[in-house]
């Protein structure tokens, strides 16, 4: 049984809806506005939020920065008569927001507050193996990350994460928590998101009224990890004069609430990560040298997605199951589509893959079975990598044709000449191409 | 407020009938599905007719202030 929130003006469309969802067996309010719908999360949570686009005092998506602000998560499906929002759900690719165009059917409301009874078939057993229950992808390089987590997890030796952003850190801690098989739990804290003042509170815990607002008692990350994993993300963010109250905790095991007098031990591991390089961290004084090695016992490097592109397969084949298994339907990949997105670098890594085909998944018809690629994968910050390459390999002096042409067998080249999928990545009709390629001299090597 | 944004906000009041309608709708088929009581699905049906006649005035509307054009 689910909890959900209906949020729509519509006081009679409300109440039908609420006959129906009870009727599947799920408890249902309702609110009329974004005032009331925020004075509901108040002091209740929701597993689900059935949420109208437009509201009297505002957009659907104003509730969504909403529950962002105050750290909960509910399932969402805005509701719309619109057909643009899906194209604002794409942009926002929040994996945990679904769309429904108006007029809703019962079998939409089924759908999404039980997607794997609607969809009405369960998968035997999960072909793509999840190593430690998380990690994904059989390269070599990541055959060699699994031995080094299986090594770590025999251990309690602190261990720092290294990689690109997007490269999955917070997946390799959950990985390493896992084999570890600890009691406790796993806590994840973000270095970065806290000010100074902040951070020794979050990090340390406070006794009541050891400073103004502190008006209860708070425990500290490393007190909630007690027995099990502290996932310390951007550690490398983290105000340097802060700094030597970490290395004393790392040091002696123990830790002292901001306020507080008595010291309580430490028993947790520290899995620590920064999306900067080595040379970044040696030459920008962004973490003292004794934090480092107390952190880096066990450095990992994760690597970026464009070293492990054999994985992309199995990748985009788990994340495309996720989706079907989510919202109750039966899209496939087709051979061309999986070599148009082998074809990408990904300069965002997993995440920005895991995106781009969540992006696919919301424009792709959802009576066909065949997702629908953008015709470009490029991201911002592909657009600024791939601009920042072109200038290494341009020339002052070439032509545009010469530069043109360089481009187009690269890219032919890259799609092992299927002039199709060139062609969608270039941004140009396959006939420009032809034309194209017959005026460079001939089709030739690309026939 | 220029013409297509009127148009829009019109087809948009439009849906709002027929989104009660397919409820509705829906509500009646759960209860002659479920042997439910019938009352349920007679006033499911009452506001069927209500939101048609709604849906139909939309749609006139729609159409005084678009044909001119």
């Amino acid at each position: 049984m689910l909890n959900v929130l209906l949020v729509d003006d519509d006081s009679e469309f409300s109440e039908v809806v609420c006959h129906i969802v009870e009727f599947l067996g799920h408890n249902i309010n309702t609110a009329a506005n974004l005032a009331e719908a925020e004075q509901w999360f108040e002091n209740n949570t929701f597993d689900h939020v059935f949420l109208d686009f437009m509201l009297p005092d505002g957009s659907g998506l104003h509730l969504l920065e909403h529950l962002k602000l105050i750290g909960q998560s509910p399932r969402v499906t805005l509701i719309s008569g619109h057909p643009s929002v899906k194209g604002k759900l794409a942009e926002m690719c929040e994996p945990n927001v679904g769309h429904l165009v108006k007029p809703l059917q019962r079998e939409d409301i089924e759908r999404v507050l039980n997607p794997k009874k609607a969809s009405g078939k369960k998968k035997a057993t999960p072909s793509i193996k999840r190593h430690f229950g998380t990690l994904i992808g059989e390269s070599e390089v990541m055959q060699k990350l699994y031995t080094m987590i299986e090594r770590v997890a025999a251990t309690s030796a602190n261990v720092m994460l290294m990689g690109e952003s997007g490269a999955g850190k917070e997946v390799v801690a959950q990985a390493i928590h896992n084999a570890t098989q600890c009691d406790g739990p796993l806590v994840a804290t973000n270095c970065g998101a806290f000010s100074k003042e902040l951070i020794g509170s979050e990090l340390f815990g406070h006794e009541k009224g050891a400073f103004t607002g502190a008006v209860a008692r708070k425990e500290g990350v490393f007190e909630q990890a007690a027995g099990g994993t502290l996932f310390l993300d951007e550690v490398t963010e983290m105000p340097i004069d802060m700094q030597p109250n970490l290395l004393r905790v790392l040091e002696s095991k123990r830790v002292t609430r901001v306020g507080g007098t008595k010291e309580q031990a430490v028993n947790c591991r520290v899995i620590s990560a920064t999306n900067r390089t080595l040379t970044d961290l040696a030459q920008n004084n962004v973490i003292r040298e004794d934090i480092y090695f107390r952190l880096a016992v066990f450095p990992i490097d994760i690597p970026p997605l464009r070293e492990r592109k054999e994985d992309i397969p199995l990748l985009a084949e788990a994340f495309l199951d996720q989706l079907n298994d989510e919202n109750g339907t039966s899209f496939k990949w087709q051979a061309s589509q999986i070599k148009v997105l082998e074809g990408h670098d990904w300069p965002g890594n997993v995440r920005e893959l895991r995106h781009a085909i969540h992006r696919a998944f919301i424009m792709s018809d959802p009576k066909g079975s065949t997702i629908t690629l953008p015709d470009s994968l490029e991201s911002p910050f592909s657009r600024v990598n791939k601009k920042a390459e072109a200038n290494n390999q341009v020339l002052a002096g070439q032509t545009i044709e010469e530069v043109e042409k360089e481009l187009i067998h690269a890219t032919l080249d890259k799609v092992q000449g299927n002039k199709t999928i060139a062609a969608q990545m270039l941004g140009i009709s396959t006939k420009t191409l032809y034309n194209r390629l017959n005026a460079y001299g001939g089709i030739g090597e690309y026939k | 407020m220029n013409n297509n944004e009127s148009l829009r906000q019109l087809v948009h009041d439009a849906r709002a009938p027929l989104n009660r309608i397919s409820m509705n709708a829906e509500l009646v088929k759960l209860v002659l599905e479920n042997d439910m009581p019938k009352d349920k699905a007679l006033a499911a049906l009452d506001k069927i007719i209500i939101n048609c006649q709604q849906c139909s005035e939309q749609l006139q509307k729609i159409s005084d202030t678009h044909s001119g054009e």
